[in-house]
C-alpha cells in the first residue's frame, strides 16, 4: 500500500474500524514510514486532545428534562397510536363521552331534591352519535343527535341554588338540561368547558371544578389544566383544587413540574407552599437545585424558607 | 476515547428494554418512563456535547422523547431500540446544527458565563496558578478545538461525535442516519483531515 491509502485508513486504525488484515497492512506500513508513523501520532495527539473537550450535562437537566416529558406524557400528549375522535380541546370531552357516557340520557330525567344545574347549551363543536366502547350509538344524548356543535360561553355558580351552576353554551338550538354538580355527566360539562377557547369561561369552569377534585375524571383535568392551560388564572384555580391532593403521583409531579418550569410568579410561590406542606426528597433536592439561579427575589425567598423548614442547606448546589 | 456504553447497555438488556418497548407499546406509561430512563442520560450527553447549549439540549431531549412515545407503536423490532431511538435523536440534532449553519452562528455561547461546564475550563483554572502560558495554550487550544468542530458539515460533526465521543461503531452509526458503514467511514476520514488542518500547531 501506498503512503496516500495509509493515511486513509488511518484514523479508521485508531478507533478500531479495520479488519485484522487492514490493521496488519498499517501496522507494517507506519513501521517502516516516518511520515505515516508521525501521520499516526499526531491522530493520537489529536484524539487525546479532544477528549479534554466534554460539555458536560449541568446536574439539573437530566432530572428537569424527565420532569418535563413526563408531565407531557401524562397532560396528554396525542399517541398516534390511538388516534382521537377529534382535533381540538373537546377532544378531552369526546374521549371521556366515549368512555363513561353510555348512560347519559339519565340526564334527561327528572332531578328532585338535589340543587339543580341550569345549562343552556349552544353551538356546540360536538359532534353526536358519539360511539360507545360497546359499539352503541347515544341517540339520545341531551345535545340532540342533529345538533353537532357547541360553544361554552359562560360558567356561573347558580345564585339562587347554592352549590349549583349554570352554563351557558352557544348552538344553533339551545337546550338545556339540568344536574347535580355530583353527577359525573355534569361534571364531564364543566370538564369540557374548562377547555373552552375563551379564558374567562375556563376560569370559571375550574372555579367549580376545584370543589370536586374527588373524580379522578376531574382531577386528570385539573393536573391537565395546570401543566398546559396558558392562562395564569386557570393554572392557579386548578392548583388550589389539587392542593388537598399533593401526596397524590400525578399532582406531585405537575407541581414539580411548575415549581420548575412556570412562568408565573404567583402559581411557583403557590406550588412551592403546597409542596413544602408535603415534602419529600425530590423537592427537598429540587429546591436546592433552584435556589440559587432563581432570579426572582421573592420566589427565592420562599424556596430558602422551604428549604429552611426542611433543615436543608441551601448552598449545597 | 468514550467506551461503547450506550450500546453496551442496549445490547446487555434487550430481554428487559423489549418487555419495556411492549408494555409501552400497550399504553403503560410507567413502562415508557422505565425505558426513557435506561437511554436519557446519552441522549441528553449526545444533544448536550453537539449543542453545547442546556437549553438547546432540552429541547433535543423532549422533542426526542415525544416523538419516540408517539412513534413507538410502529417499533417492530427490526432493529435495536437504541439503533432506532439514535435514528429520532440524530435526526433533530443535524436539523439544529443546519439551522445554526445557516445562521452562522458564533461559538461565542460556549465562552457564556452561564452555559455549559466545561472540564477544560477546570482544568484551565487548575494550570492558571501553576504556569500561566500553558494555561494561555489551552484557552488557545479549546478555542481552536470548538472552531474546528464548528468547520465540520453537520453530518461529518455527527459521525465523529458518535465515533470519538459516544463510542459507537460505524456499521452502527451508518444504520443510524441512513446511510452505508462506507459512506461514514468517508466522513469520519474528513471530519479527522479537517481538524488535523486546523489543529495541526496544537496537536
Amino acid at each position: 500500500m501506498m503512503c496516500d491509502d495509509i493515511a486513509k485508513l488511518i484514523p479508521l486504525y485508531y478507533y478500531g474500524e479495520l479488519t485484522p488484515d487492514e490493521e496488519d497492512q498499517v501496522e507494517e506500513h507506519t513501521h517502516e514510514c516516518t511520515t505515516c508513523s508521525s501521520a499516526m501520532e499526531q491522530q493520537r495527539t489529536l484524539a487525546a486532545a479532544l477528549d479534554r473537550r466534554v460539555h458536560e450535562v449541568p446536574s439539573y437537566l437530566l432530572e428537569d428534562c424527565r420532569a418535563d416529558l413526563m408531565a407531557a406524557v401524562h397532560g396528554g400528549a396525542a399517541r398516534a397510536a390511538r388516534p382521537r375522535p377529534s382535533q381540538g380541546p373537546w377532544s378531552l370531552f369526546l374521549e371521556a363521552l366515549a368512555h363513561s357516557f353510555g348512560n347519559f340520557n339519565q340526564l334527561q330525567k327528572p332531578i328532585g331534591a338535589v340543587a339543580l344545574i341550569a345549562i343552556g347549551f349552544f353551538g356546540a363543536r360536538l359532534t353526536m352519535g358519539v360511539r360507545t366502547p360497546g359499539g352503541t350509538v347515544n341517540e339520545n344524548s341531551v345535545f340532540g343527535a342533529e345538533d353537532p356543535y357547541h360553544t361554552v360561553r359562560s360558567v356561573q355558580p347558580d345564585p339562587e341554588h347554592a352549590g349549583a351552576v349554570v352554563i351557558t353554551f352557544d348552538e344553533t338550538r339551545r337546550r338545556q338540561t339540568r344536574g347535580s354538580m355530583e353527577d359525573p355527566n355534569i361534571q364531564q360539562l364543566l370538564v369540557a368547558a374548562a377547555h373552552e377557547d375563551n379564558a374567562a369561561v375556563r376560569v370559571e369552569s375550574v372555579d367549580i371544578l376545584k370543589n370536586q377534585v374527588r373524580s379522578s375524571e376531574v382531577r386528570d383535568a385539573l393536573v391537565n389544566l395546570l401543566a398546559q392551560d396558558p392562562n395564569d388564572g386557570v393554572r392557579l384555580k386548578a392548583m388550589e383544587g389539587l392542593r388537598g391532593m399533593a401526596n397524590d403521583p400525578s399532582v406531585r409531579r405537575v407541581l414539580l413540574h411548575v415549581v420548575r418550569a412556570d412562568g408565573n410568579t404567583a402559581v411557583k410561590m403557590q406550588a412551592i407552599d403546597i409542596l413544602s406542606a408535603n415534602r419529600d426528597d425530590a423537592f427537598v433536592g429540587l429546591m436546592q437545585a433552584l435556589v440559587q439561579r432563581e432570579p426572582n427575589d421573592s420566589v427565592r425567598l420562599k424556596m430558602e424558607k422551604a428549604l429552611r423548614e426542611a433543615n436543608a442547606s441551601a448552598g449545597i448546589f | 476515547m468514550s467506551q461503547d456504553s450506550a450500546g453496551a447497555v442496549g445490547t446487555r438488556l434487550t430481554p428487559h428494554v423489549d418487555g419495556l418497548i411492549r408494555a409501552a407499546q400497550a399504553g403503560d406509561q410507567d413502562a415508557f418512563e422505565q425505558l426513557v430512563r435506561t437511554y436519557d442520560q446519552s441522549v441528553l450527553r449526545l444533544a448536550m456535547n453537539l449543542l453545547r447549549s442546556p437549553e438547546d439540549a432540552r429541547d433535543v431531549y423532549q422533542e426526542a422523547f415525544l416523538r419516540v412515545y408517539r412513534n413507538l407503536h410502529s417499533f417492530r423490532f427490526d432493529c435495536s431500540f437504541h439503533t432506532w431511538l439514535y435514528r429520532i435523536v440524530t435526526n433533530i440534532c443535524l436539523d439544529q446544527l443546519r439551522k445554526r449553519k445557516v445562521r452562522k452562528e458564533e461559538p461565542s455561547m460556549v465562552e457564556t458565563s452561564e452555559g455549559p461546564l466545561d472540564r477544560m475550563d477546570a482544568f484551565e483554572e487548575e494550570s492558571a496558578h501553576a504556569d500561566p502560558e500553558r494555561s494561555f495554550w489551552n484557552r488557545e487550544l479549546k478555542q481552536r478545538i470548538e472552531t474546528a468542530l464548528d468547520d465540520l458539515t453537520p453530518r461529518e460533526r455527527m459521525v465523529f461525535e458518535l465515533r470519538h465521543y459516544q463510542g459507537l461503531r460505524l456499521r452502527n452509526i451508518g444504520e443510524m442516519l441512513g446511510t452505508t458503514e462506507e459512506a461514514a467511514k468517508n466522513c469520519l476520514f474528513r471530519a479527522t483531515q479537517k481538524m488535523r488542518s486546523v489543529l495541526g500547531d496544537f496537536t
